[in-house]
């Protein structure tokens, strides 16, 4: 296994230096549209994790001999089928969440990661690797959300998980999209920051 | 005249009020895709309304035979693909057949203007708002020309916001984001922000 494709280098690439929503804004309008409090940000990553694996896992058994713009579109279809048995057990498992998501929830069907990662990424690994890059990658996004979320939902509302916290002020702005995506732009540059300085540091 | 009048504030609202990316973030990360390059956005631009458009006026037939029932979430989604794919294969075919230099300049992005959340997206807020096969018609010409807006006014900017004159944390896709936002906000004003005195 050459050092590129190593398991560590894959799992550190999918979770930090390529990260899906901090690093290479992908799959982005459902977590500034619907991830405004904890609980909407845990149903987003619940429903992202199980349409995205499924579909991609799936997806990769789409022969290679056919032609792109053929399989592009069986790509989306497989996403459409495996969002019926999703919807319907999701709803069962949290009823009332996924119809707060809207349009988003199907919307995750097209998601950028299942359109154009799959064939730069994903479908050139061999299938170990592929589901390694995939679950982390899924991790690394649930993450993301997750926190945003949190902190979306301290700032703009004053709780956390729905538990009032006292803040002396709140900016109730951040719970429009405009104010999701100031919020998670400022939460990018804070993560790049971040890494760089821990890397100069091991640098030193 | 009612018509007229309603299919302009139809197209009017789905371009300014109700934009795909600074309203409803639908085809943010198409977005910045492809305003790094500027070479292709006319040709991405004409590609992404007309694929809207096409896919609208399929949506009326479909909502119509389907309807809207209490289960329609549930295969509505499988409905919309098919009718995306058959109008990405046949504009494909057509201009392989037609029009064969025009194929090769848009086979290379014509993927993504099709499969994306902007236009998906599209197939969803036109079957919630509209009515007769004109607003639905004339609903995705908005949605498209909205979203080639979104993509223009964060296209000249792209330079500015990748210049190494920006802090290293913020270079790039952090004010990118913050760009979106600050002109989400505007347009959130235009649209439904009303001052008290």
């Amino acid at each position: 296994m050459s050092n590129e494709n190593s398991a560590k280098n894959i799992i550190l690439n999918a979770l930090v230096k390529k990260n899906p929503i901090l690093v290479s804004g992908m799959v982005i309008a459902p977590v500034v549209v619907t991830a405004n409090t904890f609980l909407s940000a845990a149903t987003l990553a619940l429903t992202f994790s199980v349409i995205t694996f499924f579909t991609l896992v799936v997806s990769s058994f789409v022969p290679k001999r056919i032609v792109y713009t053929v399989r592009i579109i069986l790509y989306t279809l497989i996403g459409a089928l495996v969002y019926v048995p999703s919807v319907i057990i999701l709803n069962s498992v949290i009823p009332g969440e996924i119809s707060k998501m809207g349009i988003f929830f199907p919307l995750l069907i097209t998601n950028s990661l299942i359109i154009s990662r799959s064939e730069t990424i994903f479908f050139r690994e061999s299938k170990g690797q592929m589901i390694l890059d995939i679950v982390f990658c899924i991790i690394g996004y649930d993450a993301a959300v997750l926190l945003y979320g949190l902190i979306r939902e301290v700032l703009s509302a004053g709780t956390a998980g729905g538990k009032m916290l006292g803040m002396p002020y709140v900016f109730s702005a951040l719970e429009y999209p405009f104010g999701g995506f100031i919020l998670l732009g400022a939460a990018a540059a804070l993560f790049r920051f971040i890494f760089m300085t821990v890397k100069r540091a091991g640098q030193k | 005249m009612e018509v007229i009048r309603n299919i302009i504030i139809t197209a009017f609202t789905a371009v300014f009020a109700e934009n795909t990316i600074f309203s409803r973030a639908l085809g943010t990360s198409t977005l910045v895709i492809v305003s790094r390059n500027r070479k292709n956005l006319a040709g991405f631009g004409m590609s992404v309304t007309y694929i809207t458009a096409m896919v609208s006026v399929l949506t009326y037939f479909a909502d119509k035979l389907f309807g809207i029932s209490e289960t329609s979430y549930i295969y509505i989604p499988l409905v919309y693909i098919v009718i995306l794919g058959s109008v990405y294969i046949i504009t494909l075919l057509c201009l392989w057949r037609f029009a064969p230099k025009l194929f090769t300049k848009m086979r290379k992005y014509i993927h993504i203007s099709a499969f994306n959340c902007a236009v998906l997206g599209s197939m969803f807020l036109i079957s919630k708002n509209c009515e007769t096969l004109a607003e639905y018609f004339f609903h995705g010409i908005g949605i498209g020309l909205g979203f080639v807006l979104a993509v223009y006014l964060t296209a000249i900017v792209y330079d500015r916001l990748y210049s190494e004159k920006a802090p290293y944390a913020f270079r790039g896709y952090p004010l990118l984001l913050v760009y979106i936002g600050i002109l989400g906000m505007a347009f959130w004003g235009l649209s439904s922000h009303t001052l008290n005195y």
